[in-house]
């Protein structure tokens, strides 16, 4: 982690400023043209980028021609099956293998115990966020946090129900499961707890011995002292507690990999979906003890991730494992009722949140204890850390504090999961100022009004230290409000009413961060046919980078946006690249290959001088060719490429300085008081993406983000059952999922105010649907109840969650029609 | 993935209970969409499936007088598209529509949802609702007589539905709550009007599966209106209860339901 530590380092301890406009900003974080090497961009030469270029992928993949992981098959290949824990917390006295041994078709039985005996290791997560914008969330001691070693099956104990603890891999698949029937585990029960309060409570049951009372990260940030004084002068406090459910993504395609071991070369092949496949390759290798170089991973089409993709899964290295001690191919797929055991679920924060106001309703503090549910061991504090530079949301809040706890508990893992860390902090200042505003008597909207962060003030240093880098937040506000027909509330409320039905508008600003991986590489190479081929590490499931990506290639080299082909997702090509997540694809790539392209031309330039018989700076670059005004002579990018020396360029960039995306949404729901059914009837939303690359893309982007939003404020979820410890959502008849027929159709709007931290000054898109949506469904559904006095509700508002509130509320009874 | 078995495609009566009674745990499937499922999840294990729907006397749809009568292996589909069944009870077909996804109506049979009797499912409030005759292969069995608890009815071991005949009412209307993930009726509430006599039989609420509601039934034959329904109440003692609905939920949604059923003859009405 150390290779990006610098004094701008939010540690916990350093002496945080007052929020303010920042006139102090780290060295890189403006974008210089010149050190980049591009210089101007040739904006008003622009063809394709800001176009609705159709997406290229898209035939493929609505046609059945895409390549997902379960979709290769290699001769001779192998089948693995898992036995996994049927209890949330139980120890492993014993594994009897024999039976399972001896049945038909089995090859090998193996537990974690021949593992450790083959050398290898945990699975390195690396967890703890490491650029140097990212808050430094540490130990309760201040060392670097313990997360719990991710073996890939455990030798002492199972932490969570369904985790693997035996593989069997046999000639079929049916042959594999039945064997995994015949493992006997010689189990112990322990006590096991899965909720994260309940986790940290005195005498509650132990995850790991290495941390008494599960809580192993705790830091502390922002200065409280000078919080402390303005709750002291507080003309009001407002004060609420909540919790942002668990969630699972349902990926359309499950989890899967398959693993190709060559003897000899020595090499291996794992085809496996991923959100990246460098990371897997770095940390499978490792986890196996492998030399990367023997190790080939790919990733094709990706069938759905929202970040429960992007860490490694056990199954990829006990396959990879089993592949190279058989000497045969071995896949692993993943059933749906595997998928909702074991994928890597998302949020489960619980946060407790206080803001001072003075009597004009202007924000003077705010305090943040937020405690995120990791599971069993901990994969990635991402959901923690963004959430952590975030608390105060879109407004001018002069001090704050934050308590940033997380916690071990019996329960799966979670990881980032769509827009990381953002709509759980959103969620709770957007409640927080709409239940403000009710205390205090303001108006909703004119209380955000007042304190929103003027555009005037950026870049902006928060309370937090996040360096929000432009936006202007107001105008988002009252670009939405447009966009809904705010004034046309009261009468939709009659109209409502005359039908018996409740009607409800919630209103949430938001800002979020894309912060993910600073490094990236692009290589890009022009054939003499002209075709020009892009090798880049992100991974795309379904955010169109074939075609984004080639627009802005397109548009550098001046050529036609079908001669660019983009390669994604083979190790053996990409050697550098930080996947896709937190919305960093576009700004990152778009970068490094704004900065190839540039190198490029510069070479294509000498040898045009060298061709055309002028001095390099002399020569035009216009549609793909350089030319001189003193003659008609012309020389095209693929003229100046030959099949022994293509024109190529390769650049590596490594950006730390992150983006705040930011915007409004509102929604407006319909509550049948008798049905208690809710039916979302509008939804407006305004993002800033910062230069939109391609606005048909980005308005797909946000409408499935806001579906997903949707989805966990209403349906989505991942109970446990206290007692038992036994999740209770382990299927679709269960969990439910937004659908066709029940988002509505969405107004959305784009703006793009430019990020002064990058060439195109992009910040992202696709995460923004889904920041905002847990607060506006659920601030909807409130405002719809006020009257029949309901003042709370928690996530998911279903039907019964509505009935519950509804008869616990004081004036409950007034309704039945 | 399921445990190995046989496969039999019966092609008369006789031939599917002598195939059904030659192996040692049989199962029937028709449509396989309550079967198939729980076989993948190894939760049932049948040696031997023995396919219903190529026999002649499970399929068909006909008005037969005062009566509608629909085949066992009629899929939901071709229930909810036909216009006989339209024509005599309207609220049926609807009801037929209204089951899961098009892929499960298009393979989902009556007959195997009836005998599956799942306490969710939605045919067995209509076939108790309108007061059905369900024949199999040994007899005829009165719907009263046939719903026995959850996943369990009156048909023996081995006993084949064949055909449902219902009386074909003045008016008929069906209200229902889905589970927000399943969709499955999480209430759901069937009302036939029969001259002076009402029936109201209910789904997806109790815990021993379909049942009738009688006071609401008496009320309804005295004033057929939503309103005589006021101040009555079921009782959430024999209610199920889960996270998609509370057993007090569920005996509210009862009675919401059957007053949108009475309020919405010929019809279905999602409540959501
Ligand atoms: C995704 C999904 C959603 C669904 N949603 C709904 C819904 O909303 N509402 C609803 O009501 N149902 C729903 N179902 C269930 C569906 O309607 C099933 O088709 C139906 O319950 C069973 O009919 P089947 O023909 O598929 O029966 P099968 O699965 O073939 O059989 C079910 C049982 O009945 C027995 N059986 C079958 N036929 C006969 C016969 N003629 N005589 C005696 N025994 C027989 C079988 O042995 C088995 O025990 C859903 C199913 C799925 C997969």
């Amino acid at each position: 982690m150390s290779e990006h530590d610098s004094g701008t380092d939010r540690d916990a301890d350093a002496a945080p400023a007052a929020a303010g406009p920042c006139t102090e900003l780290p060295e890189g974080w403006a974008y210089d043209a010149e050190a980049s090497g591009i210089g101007v961009l040739p904006v008003d030469m622009f063809r394709s980028i800001g176009k609705p270029v159709k997406r290229r992928e898209d035939r493929r993949l609505v046609t059945g021609k895409g390549r997902f992981t379960d979709d290769f098959s290699v001769a001779g290949q192998l089948y693995a099956a898992m036995v996994r824990s049927p209890y949330p917390h139980a120890r492993i006295r014993a594994i009897d293998t024999a039976a399972a041994q001896e049945a038909p078709g089995v090859l090998a039985v193996l537990t974690g115990q021949d593992a450790l005996d083959d050398g290898l290791g945990p699975i390195p997560h690396n967890p703890v966020p490491s650029t140097r914008f990212d808050v430094k969330l540490r130990a309760p001691d201040g060392a670097m946090p313990f997360i719990g070693p991710h073996l890939l099956l455990p030798v002492d104990k199972a932490r969570h129900v369904g985790e693997a603890v035996a593989m069997v891999v046999a000639e079929s698949r049916a042959a594999a499961e039945d064997a995994a029937e015949l493992v006997e585990v010689d189990w112990e029960e322990l006590p096991h707890v899965a909720d994260s309060l309940d986790a940290m409570a005195p005498g509650a049951p132990q995850v790991w011995d290495e941390v008494p009372g599960n809580a192993f990260v705790d830091s502390a940030f922002g200065d409280e002292a000078a919080v402390d004084a303005a709750f002291a002068e507080a003309a009001h406090v407002a004060s609420a507690k909540f919790h942002v459910n668990r969630v699972t993504a349902v990926t359309m395609e499950p989890r899967a990999a398959l693993a190709d071991y060559d003897p000899e070369t020595g090499r291996s092949t794992l085809y496996a979906g991923s959100g990246g496949a460098v990371r897997q390759k770095r940390e499978l290798a490792e986890t196996l003890g492998l030399d990367p170089a023997d190790l080939r991973v790919l990733s094709h089409d990706v069938g759905g991730n929202f970040g429960a993709r992007n860490r490694v899964y056990v199954e990829f290295g006990l396959v990879l494992w089993a592949s190279r001690r058989l000497q045969r191919p071995v896949k692993f797929t993943a059933t749906r009722s595997e998928s909702f055991l074991t994928d890597y679920q998302g949020r489960d924060l619980n946060t407790h949140v206080q803001l001072a106001l003075d009597a004009d309703g202007r924000f003077l503090a705010m305090k943040a204890d937020n405690v995120s549910n990791v599971g069993a061991r901990c994969v990635s504090l991402s959901p923690l850390s963004k959430g952590s530079g975030l608390i105060t949301g879109s407004y001018h809040i002069p001090h704050a504090h934050l308590r940033a706890r997380a916690v071990f508990t019996n329960t799966m893992c979670t990881q980032a999961y769509r827009s990381s860390g953002r709509p759980e902090v959103t969620y709770a200042i957007e409640r927080l100022v709409d239940i403000a505003a009710e205390e205090m008597g303001l108006d909703k909207i004119e209380l955000r009004r007042r304190n929103l962060v003027a555009p005037t003030d950026m870049p902006y240093r928060t309370a937090m230290g996040s360096i929000y880098d432009s936006g202007e937040y107001e105008a988002n506000m009252d670009r939405a409000m447009a966009l809904f027909e705010w004034d046309a509330i009261p009468a939709r409320h009659a109209d409502a009413e005359a039908r018996g039905k409740r009607l409800g508008v919630g209103l949430a600003n938001y800002v979020e961060s894309s912060i993910g991986t600073p490094k990236e590489r692009a290589e890009i190479t022009v054939a003499p046919g002209g075709q020009v081929e892009v090798v880049i590490g992100t991974q795309p499931s379904g955010q169109g980078h074939e075609t984004s990506f080639a627009q802005v290639v397109a548009d550098m080299l001046q050529t036609p946006v079908e001669r660019v082909r983009i390669v994604l997702g083979d190790t053996d090509k990409v050697s550098l690249g930080g996947g896709t997540h937190s919305g960093r694809s576009m700004r990152h790539a778009g970068t490094v290959m704004a900065m190839a392209s540039a190198d490029l031309l510069r070479k294509a330039r000498t040898l045009a001088a060298d061709r055309l018989g002028f001095p390099p700076e002399e020569l035009d670059f216009t549609d793909g060719a350089f030319s001189h005004r003193d003659s008609n002579q012309t020389v095209t990018l693929a003229e100046l490429a030959t099949a022994d020396a293509p024109l190529f360029a390769a650049r590596t960039n490594e950006m730390h300085a992150p983006v705040f995306p930011n915007g409004t949404a509102i929604c407006e729901v319909e509550i049948d008081p008798d049905t208690c059914r809710i039916e979302i009837t509008r939804y407006a939303s305004i993002d800033d993406v910062g230069r939109c690359i391609n606005p048909m893309i980005v308005h797909g982007q946000s409408h499935g983000g806001i579906a997903q939003g949707v989805g966990q404020a209403m349906w989505e979820n991942c109970p446990i059952d206290a007692e038992s410890g036994q999740p209770l959502a382990g299927s679709l008849m269960d969990y439910g999922m937004p659908r066709a027929d029940n988002v509505p159709f969405y107004d959305v709007g784009i703006s793009e105010v430019l990020s002064p931290t990058n060439p195109f000054g992009v910040k992202a898109g696709g995460e923004g649907g889904t920041t905002p949506a847990l607060a506006t469904v659920t601030l909807a559904v409130l405002d719809a109840l006020r009257p029949l006095g309901v003042r709370d509700i928690s996530m998911p508002v279903t039907p019964e969650r509505l009935w519950q509130a509804l008869h616990a509320a004081p004036q409950a009874t007034e309704s039945r029609t | 993935m399921m445990y190995d078995f046989a496969y039999h495609r019966a092609r008369t009566l006789d031939d599917a209970r002598a195939a059904f009674r030659d192996a040692d745990d049989a199962a029937y499937v028709s449509g396989g969409h309550s079967l198939l499922p729980t076989m993948k999840n190894r939760l049932a294990a049948p040696d031997r499936l023995v396919h219903l729907t190529a026999i002649p006397e499970l399929r068909g749809i006909a008005r037969d007088g005062d009566r509608l009568v629909i085949g066992a292996a009629e899929t939901h589909a071709g229930v909810a598209a036909s216009p006989v069944v339209q024509e005599a009870i309207p609220a049926l077909a609807a009801l037929a529509g209204s089951i899961g996804d098009p892929q499960v109506r298009h393979r989902g049979t009556m007959g195997g949802s009836v005998a599956n009797n799942d306490p969710a499912a939605d045919y067995p409030s209509a076939v108790l609702g309108l007061g059905a005759t369900i024949h199999t292969s040994e007899r005829e069995i009165d719907a009263d007589d046939f719903f026995a608890g959850m996943f369990t009815t009156a048909l023996d071991e081995g006993e084949i539905v064949t055909r449902i005949a219902f009386p074909v009412p003045d008016s008929a209307g069906y209200a229902k709550m889905r589970n927000p993930a399943s969709r499955y009726a999480l209430a759901a509430s069937f009302v036939a009007r029969f001259g002076g006599d009402v029936r109201v039989a209910i789904t997806g609420a109790g815990s021993d599966g379909v049942f009738r509601w009688h006071e609401a039934e008496e009320a309804l034959a005295a004033r057929f209106e939503p309103g005589a329904l006021d101040g009555l109440a079921v009782d959430p003692d024999g209610m199920m209860s889960d996270m998609h609905a509370s057993a007090a939920f569920r005996a509210h949604l009862c009675a919401v339901g059957t007053a949108r059923a009475v309020a919405n003859p010929g019809r279905l009405t999602l409540l959501a």
